[in-house]
């Protein structure tokens, strides 16, 4: 084994602290006693009683983790099943599908959750014109999560599986499974990793995403990104540090739920 | 079953409002909801600017917004808005004069007013007290650590309070004038960067600076925990942003948005909203029903003939395109400076 040199060691520290000192502030000030962050006045929990007694809160959290549960799912299936394709096949259609998968992951949130409202607004449009209606809300802000999280998934899926080709599939079918078969023990097997990891971020990215989720959701319905960013304008609440808190105590958790599962398991 | 009419017909039970954060009182709330029978839901929205692309991209039903006053003609030209029927608003006879008429919205067709701040100077009491308004900042001397608003027009328009003019001012000798004031300020030793409201109130409570520029509401609500922060008006004169009540034209319950409407410019419920958010009311009838505490905050309601006399002004949308720019240009020199 190498040993690190202590110059890098100290630095590979700084970066840490620089990454985690803020949450950290964040974790210690939400048990301030003081209403302003700028001092601290005492140790207190009352501001979790405070966040707990918001129906604005505690609805918003439904919407959040209603959408980012189902949007996952939906564009996990999607994402996978895209990036197998992107894997299997070669053609010319491959490279453009390439490029468009790409497309979601580049364009400036604001630009896409701007484009999405005014696609939904002509939707919406063409629909009353034929007696219909429907308000932004739950299944347009589903929609929108999905077709950025669509991108995410079929990549990781398509990376893992590069190192392997095509020839596995091949050998198994030479072996006499079936295409059904062979897809569920082999070609699954290898890019389950890889789809855990997509899965993973797909969920965080719905957890996490302001921009989109505000230009698409309708009204009524909040998700905690939006009700946190739209109510620091007069200063954070301490209650609003206290739900930080809370959030990422919960993606830490994921994050280490998925570690354990993703963990390569080692044979003899 | 087909509908003519593009505007979604409501249920008339449901108020759907797009707000500033902690800018409504939620037992308001449920006491309307009580009397009426209706649910009120309560959206917030951060800038005017992001609320306005949300409501022209179509992309919401909202019943009753609250924008800002220069943002009410840009919303009247977008089409946006529906006039108010002045039968269904009795209590606008609450309103002081002074705020009725006003220059964004003349014989208010289109809206009420809601709540207002001027913009002052907060100061930490046990650091420094401030003698002689904007000259502190503005003046040849540098002394004092200061922070200015991140607004432009905020910004440009307390220059141009100083220099004597008008807030809204299109005369490009004036601006010129302001944008060297600035470009000095900013040059200044106690410059310490542009902040919004919080900020500048954090600051001032960690006694890190000795001066902000801030919204007088933003800055009261700490003044109770802490009566060391304090805030005054620049003497030269200051900017107003009011924030008013409009009703959208795609309003699916105008009458329920009225109805509402007219509650908050009860005597009663808007003493309760000033004192939940800390901003001034412009209801005359309010007034003598406020806490104590605001009473006694001479800040809060700047004296009914500066309005008159132009020592304050509301902050009004540029006459052209050409002032547009100007100012455009005088912020980004100063933001990348």
């Amino acid at each position: 084994m190498t040993r690190t040199h202590p110059l890098l060691a100290a630095w590979a520290w700084l970066v840490y602290a620089f990454l985690y000192l803020p949450i950290l502030v964040l974790i210690v000030f939400s048990f301030n006693e003081s209403r302003f962050g700028a001092e601290w006045t005492g140790f207190t929990t009352k501001w979790y009683g405070v966040l707990l007694d918001r129906a604005d809160v505690r609805a918003a959290l439904g919407h959040t983790l209603q959408v980012a549960l189902l949007s996952t799912l939906v564009s996990t299936v999607l994402g996978t099943l895209t990036g197998l394709g992107l894997w299997r096949y070669t053609s010319r259609a491959r490279a453009a599908l390439s490029t468009l998968l790409v497309l979601p992951i580049v364009i400036p949130d604001v630009v896409m959750g701007v484009m999405l409202l005014m696609f939904y607004a002509a939707v919406r449009a063409g629909l009353e014109r034929a007696g219909w209606t429907f308000d932004n809300g739950f299944w347009t802000v589903l929609l929108a999560h999905v077709t950025f999280q669509i991108s995410y998934v079929a990549l990781t899926v398509r990376s893992r599986l590069s190192g392997y080709g095509p020839e596995l599939e091949e050998a198994a079918r030479d072996l006499g499974a079936s295409a059904w078969q062979s897809f569920w023990r082999v070609v699954l097997p290898l890019a389950w990793p890889g789809v855990l990891a997509g899965a993973l971020l797909a969920f965080t990215l719905s957890l996490d995403d302001f921009v989109v989720t505000y230009f698409t959701s309708g009204s009524g319905f909040q998700t905690l990104p939006v009700l946190i960013y739209t109510n620091v304008k007069r200063g954070v609440t301490p209650d609003i540090n206290a739900l930080s808190t809370l959030l990422i105590l919960v993606t830490v958790v994921a994050v280490l739920v998925a570690n354990a599962l993703l963990r390569p398991r080692r044979k003899g | 079953m087909k509908t003519a009419s593009p505007v979604p017909t409501g249920d008339g039970r449901t108020l759907r409002v797009f707000i500033w954060s902690e800018y409504m009182d939620p037992d308001i709330v449920k006491a309307f909801e009580g009397q009426t029978g209706a649910r009120v839901i309560l959206d917030t929205f951060e800038s005017n600017e992001a609320m306005l692309a949300k409501l022209q991209g179509g992309g919401a039903t909202y019943d009753l917004v609250v924008p800002s006053s220069y943002v009410v003609q840009t919303m009247v030209r977008a089409g946006l808005l529906q006039p108010l029927d002045r039968a269904r608003l009795p209590n606008l006879k609450n309103v002081a004069p002074e705020f009725l008429n006003p220059p964004y919205d003349p014989g208010n067709r289109y809206s009420v007013p809601y709540q207002y701040a001027a913009t002052g100077l907060a100061y930490n009491k046990s650091r420094y007290t401030p003698q002689r308004g904007w000259a502190e900042i503005f003046g040849p001397e540098d002394r004092r650590s200061f922070v200015l608003l991140d607004d432009p027009r905020e910004v440009i328009g307390a220059a141009l309070k100083y220099l004597g003019h008008s807030a809204n001012t299109a005369d490009v000798a004036q601006l010129r004038a302001a944008r060297d004031l600035l470009r000095r300020t900013v040059a200044k030793k106690g410059f310490q960067g542009f902040d919004g409201g919080p900020g500048t109130r954090n600051k001032l409570l960690a006694r890190q600076i000795d001066l902000g520029q801030i919204y007088v509401g933003d800055l009261l609500i700490a003044t109770e925990e802490n009566p060391q922060v304090q805030v005054v008006l620049p003497r030269e004169g200051t900017t107003i942003s009011m924030d008013t009540l409009v009703v959208l034209k795609r309003s699916p319950n105008p009458a329920l948005a009225h109805r509402f409407i007219n509650t908050l410019l009860d005597d009663e419920v808007g003493a309760r909203l000033s004192n939940y958010t800390y901003y001034a009311t412009p209801n005359a009838a309010a007034r003598p029903l406020l806490d104590d505490f605001l009473k006694a905050v001479p800040a809060l309601n700047p004296p009914a003939d500066w309005l008159k006399n132009g020592k304050l002004n509301f902050i009004d949308e540029l006459p052209d395109r050409r002032a547009q720019r100007l100012y455009d240009r005088i912020w980004t020199e100063l933001k990348s400076r």
